[in-house]
């Protein structure tokens, strides 16, 4: 494991197939079995079971279609590359997680680097039409949201987002995330802090 | 933490977050072609991956006869007794092992980059040394799992990688806990200073470090 950046993808980490699953019948287990075993199309079925809700973190964290899109892809693959260092296989949903995660960081820094070169605009016209975008005036307080929620620190995002949207305790952060709980709730604090202030005059009372 | 952020706070918070998280929860669907497209990936590399020795027991790539193009700073590498990248060969995914060409035919191979991948071969020097591991993006930096193994010369520690093409950062661990980069290699730096070694597959064959 890299102690400061990458966190070691650990299959005791929380299993999210439980609640969010909706593929039924074949276990985690059974299909990465079934993949090691050479029945590479079995990959398939983790891909449907956690594409959607692996999309929502990615979309969430990154702001963009495209780059959780882009972030989701590199994630799975590399899932798929390492299913052999995934000691508990039913365990793989929070094992691919913790990928996801890791991954959505780095496109993250891509982020800020492309948006020291590239005007915002580009992403305000990539988020327009996007497929499922909705009409301007649908999006009024949640557009204010999630622009708010872009303009906080990566760290803090990630936090807020696990903590509050995805609902996981602070200790199935820690293990997600690699970082202490204390670290934690303090960048939710910050998190809530930053958010309040950006969206001051979006809710009222 | 109690002492920063008291209870009291982290209701207030979480009120206030809830009003926020409650739009963020919406479902999100993946793009209809995202399984499809990662699926096209998945089936390439995976004939090579996942491929049992029973069922093709002529042509893993482990079993393989491939080229090995060592760095001229391989040598430096070894009398100075540290790590280094030493050896690349190329193998095309999903056909008969087409890397039995010398160096030159390596780099005009005409592969789309999805469909192949390089074998490289990481070389580690430390007559001290107990255990050798390589971590890096391509095992998700997991501790353990590509086990580098002790050589024919005494302190040489060797493993054999399958890489794709692009660029890919990697690091050493001696004795289960020293981090080492390679000095040789390209540096690459994280958020919080730690070094890491950086090496660049070439869709045609070519390893940079």
């Amino acid at each position: 494991m890299k102690p400061t950046r990458a966190v070691e993808a650990n299959c005791d980490a929380r299993d999210i197939s439980a609640s969010h699953s909706p593929v039924t019948g074949t276990s985690d287990a059974e299909l990465i079995a079934a993949v090691l075993a050479g029945d590479i199309e079995a990959f398939s079925g983790l891909v449907r079971r956690y594409q959607d809700t692996c999309t929502r973190f990615a979309v969430r964290m990154l702001g963009s279609r495209v780059d959780a899109d882009d972030a989701l892809q590199s994630a799975f693959m590399r899932a798929f590359r390492g299913l052999r260092s995934c000691k508990d296989p039913n365990r793989f949903g929070g094992w691919l997680y913790q990928i996801v995660i890791n991954e959505c960081r780095t496109y993250a820094t891509r982020q800020r680097r492309r948006e020291l070169r590239f005007p915002p605009a580009a992403e305000a016209i990539e988020r327009a039409v996007a497929p499922g975008s909705e009409p301007e005036a649908d999006r009024d307080v949640g557009g204010h949201i999630e622009r708010a929620l872009s303009m906080l620190p990566t760290e803090q995002r990630e936090a807020f987002l696990l903590k509050h949207v995805e609902e996981m305790s602070y200790d199935e952060m820690a293990e997600m995330t690699g970082v202490s709980v204390p670290a934690l709730k303090m960048r939710v604090k910050r998190a809530c802090d930053g958010l309040r202030d950006l969206l001051e005059g979006v809710f009222h009372g | 933490m109690g002492d920063i952020y008291d209870d009291k706070a982290q209701v207030q918070d979480a009120a206030f977050a809830e009003r926020v998280a409650a739009s963020l929860r919406a479902p999100e669907h993946a793009h209809p072609s995202f399984e499809k497209r990662l699926m096209e990936k998945v089936l390439v590399e995976g004939r090579v991956l996942y491929k049992t020795a029973a069922s093709t027991p002529n042509n893993s790539w482990w079993r393989t006869e491939w080229i090995i193009r060592i760095s001229p700073r391989g040598g430096v590498a070894i009398a100075a007794g540290i790590a280094a990248v030493v050896a690349l060969s190329s193998i095309a995914v999903g056909s008969r092992i087409s890397a039995r060409a010398p160096q030159a035919a390596i780099s005009a191979q005409a592969a789309p980059a999805r469909d192949t991948v390089q074998v490289v071969r990481f070389v580690f020097v430390d007559s001290g040394a107990s255990s050798v591991a390589l971590v890096g993006d391509f095992n998700e930096w997991t501790r353990g799992s590509t086990q580098l193994k002790r050589s024919g010369a005494p302190g040489v520690w060797t493993v054999s990688v399958p890489l794709t093409p692009g660029r890919h950062e990697y690091a050493f661990i001696v004795d289960g806990s020293r981090w080492v980069a390679d000095p040789l290699a390209v540096k690459s730096s994280d958020d919080f200073g730690t070094e890491s070694s950086v090496i660049r597959i070439g869709s045609a064959g070519k390893s940079e470090t």
